[in-house]
């Protein structure tokens, strides 16, 4: 597992000097987090780095500590252990106020009382600069985050939009080692929330200052983060790029978490994957397993492509029969129920192959169903109808180890949580 | 019974609830409270003002109404100092016996004035508990300090009371935020915290001031009610009232009505502004 994070986060071809190298000019660095609350364990061995002007986006559900994090690198958390290191510096025995890290909290924390140009000279009234200099600079920021119309205004007279802003400057004015985003859309409408992700990236593109932001939301972490950390109960179950995580999961939760997902139990079996009675050719996929291994195979619902004919697209590979049980539109796009006949009986005397289904009557149902979506131009080449009875196959799959041991579940659906 | 009230507030036109229970309301509430308030202004202005100054401004009551100042603005004082540095400590900081010493803040809240002032007595009496070390000049019992002392004795649990309950809903993060950005304890406590509990200070002082401005039970006890050297507005009004000077009596009860119809307009009109954090 350690070795695994290790070349996501290094890539595989780097050795362990110039790793080390690496980590040396890392912005900012946690290695080796861990906290309990009142004996509960909610951080377990955090370890990541993040380089000069990248950010890294923590992603997880409500509840699994990314808050945590962020408050410990801040210093208004002490963690039980583990350290955080800036820009080389080890910092785990300063008090926040030393620690110069900007953090934007998921309330913004604006001081109700002070205007927006008084809330982001604190930073530099606080330090004793002169009146002249902060003056020059609070103009700069206010021009940076666009409120120029609003130097007198106070919090409460801001939108929610605005008021980020004010609490993003107010940070960038003492020039923090790194900026620390709470789930910093969490308070929007979706509307403003799209476009204000593309304002603070390109901000932050231009200030480059390194980020670590919080969220929940798959879209916005594969949108802001350079990379992505997913954390699931207080650990780190992958690390790397948008596309790495979503495209290479390492882990179910990751998987399932970063949009939908289907799953279906298999074993190695030599180079193929043998998933009940069927044998699915994985010659790179099983690289790493052995034989007899017990796999999870773990595709999108956009990577399955179905046919009437049993002819697949050029690379998809031949998975097995089904039946079509539901489907539905989803805006831009059709979303299909199949029924996937495990069985892989054989086919009787005069019958065509691909006919060959055996999912059970719509009330016995004793196939796996997998969800699968197709763009509107396919839907239309190629419609379908309840019942009809389709060749699947996949264009691309992951194969995982299958450590839980429960056997008598086949195969499972998860959908987006979104 | 309950369902044909709720009943009777959804028939359209004519709601009888509504007068009857405003009319009982003010058959109530008028003889109870405001008829009483009418009666001092009505017979303290009832023999002409001419009287009514002169019973104002002999010299015992001029004293009285001083003292009475005098010694609940010090109260005050120590009340919202106090009372800040209480309840920032008691909120701020978690440690064993906390919430027993939140209790034993508020307790007085719940004692009669009469048996604090008593209590007071017993303590820092000639013969009490510590009383009995102190020489005989600095005796405190029967002085203004006693006054003051019984005073905070018996408002500070309303001051605490009105800044600890800001201070335990005023959300941590500005404090946090103002501390990454690089505050000391101080800095963050006079830019950040202070602001926002001004509303609570001025209501916590207003409160207190109103309070003890009126304080008679444990004042009499522990002041020993001397003319013209420890007696307060209310000792005065219940003194002159028993030697049958009804006019001097209703001067100064003139006075502290009027006090306390200002401080209660100032809590009610500007609670807005004394609520905004
Ligand atoms: N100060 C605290 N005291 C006790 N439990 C806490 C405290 N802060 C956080 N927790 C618990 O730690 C877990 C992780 O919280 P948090 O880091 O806020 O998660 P997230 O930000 O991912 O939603 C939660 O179960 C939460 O209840
Ligand atoms: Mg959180």
């Amino acid at each position: 597992m350690q070795s695994e994070e290790f070349t996501t986060i290094f890539g595989s071809e780097e050795n362990g000097a110039q790793a080390s190298e690496r980590e040396t000019t890392a912005a900012a660095s946690v290695r080796g987090l861990s906290k309990s609350f009142k004996g509960t364990r909610v951080l377990e061995d955090i370890d990541f780095d993040v380089a000069e002007g990248e950010s890294l986006v923590l992603l997880g559900s409500s509840g699994s500590g990314k808050t945590t994090i962020l408050r410990i690198i801040a210093g208004l958390e002490e963690p039980d252990t583990g350290r955080v290191i800036l820009h080389g510096k080890d910092v785990s025995e300063l008090p926040a106020r030393e620690r110069n890290v900007g953090v934007i909290f998921q309330s913004y924390a604006l001081f109700p009382r002070m205007t927006v140009e008084a809330n982001i000279g604190y930073g530099l009234r606080i330090r004793g600069r002169p009146r002249k200099e902060m003056r020059r600079e609070v103009e700069r920021l206010i021009e940076l985050v666009g409120l120029e119309e609003h130097h007198k205004k106070y919090p409460s007279q801001l939108s929610g939009g605005q008021q980020q802003r004010v609490a993003i400057a107010r940070t960038l004015a003492y020039k923090p080692q790194v900026l620390l985003f709470d789930e910093p859309f969490g308070a929007l409408d979706a509307q403003i929330r799209v476009r204000l992700r593309r304002e603070i990236h390109a901000l932050l593109k231009k200030v480059n200052v390194p980020a670590i932001f919080i969220t929940h939301d798959q879209e916005e972490a594969l949108e802001m983060g350079d990379r992505i950390a997913v954390i699931n109960a207080g650990r780190i179950e992958q690390i790397g790029t948008p596309h790495e995580v979503y495209n290479k999961p390492e882990t179910e939760f990751v998987a399932t978490f970063l949009g939908a997902a289907n799953l279906l139990l298999g074993v190695v079996s030599g180079q193929n994957i043998s998933v009940n009675a069927i044998l699915v050719p994985a010659a790179e996929e099983t690289a790493h397993f052995q034989d007899g291994q017990a796999v999870k195979v773990v595709f999108r619902p956009e990577d399955v492509c179905l046919s009437r004919t049993g002819a697949l697209p050029e690379g998809a590979r031949r998975l097995m029969n089904g039946i079509v049980e539901e489907i539905s539109f989803v805006g831009a796009y059709e979303r299909l129920t199949i029924r996937l006949d495990l069985t892989g009986r054989q086919p009787a005397v005069n019958e065509p192959p691909l006919y060959n289904v055996n999912a059970g009557a719509t009330d016995t149902k004793t196939g796996v169903p997998i969800i699968v979506t197709r763009p509107k131009a396919e839907v239309s080449a190629l419609p379908f109808n309840p019942d009809d009875h389709v060749a699947v196959g996949l264009t691309s799959f992951r194969v995982l180890p299958n450590f839980t041991l429960a056997s008598e579940r086949a195969g499972k659906i998860v959908a987006a949580r979104k | 019974m309950s369902a044909t009230v709720r009943a009777m507030r959804h028939v359209r036109g004519f709601d009888v609830v509504r007068p009857v229970s405003i009319g009982v309301m003010l058959a109530i509430m008028l003889p109870l409270v405001l008829l009483p308030l009418a009666s001092i202004f009505i017979f303290g202005t009832n023999k002409g003002l001419g009287s009514f100054w002169a019973a104002l401004t002999a010299p015992e009551a001029i004293f009285a109404l001083k003292l009475s100042i005098v010694t609940s603005f010090w109260a005050t004082v120590f009340n919202v100092l106090f009372g800040v540095l209480g309840a920032y400590v008691l909120s701020r900081y978690m440690f064993w016996g906390r919430t027993a010493l939140i209790v034993t803040i508020s307790l007085p809240t719940a004692i009669p004035t009469a048996v604090a002032g008593f209590a007071l007595l017993l303590l820092w009496g000639k013969y009490g508990m510590i009383g009995q070390f102190l020489s005989e000049e600095h005796q405190i019992m029967f002085t203004p300090y006693a006054i003051i002392l019984a005073n905070i004795f018996v408002t500070f649990p309303l001051a605490f009371g009105v800044l600890m309950s800001v201070f335990e809903t005023m959300s941590r993060s500005l404090e946090e935020a103002s501390a990454t950005i690089g505050a000391t304890r101080w800095q963050t406590f006079w830019h950040v915290t202070l602001p926002s509990l001004r509303g609570a200070i001025v209501t916590g002082a207003l409160l207190t001031f109103a309070r003890a401005i009126g304080e008679f039970g444990s004042t009499i006890l522990v002041s020993g009610n001397l003319a013209m050297r420890t007696q307060t507005a209310p000792l005065y009004i219940f003194a002159k009232f028993n030697e049958g000077q009804v006019e001097a009596a209703n001067a100064v009860a003139i006075v502290l009505a009027l006090f306390s119809f200002v401080i209660f307009s100032i809590l009610f009109f500007a609670r807005d502004w004394l609520d905004t954090d």
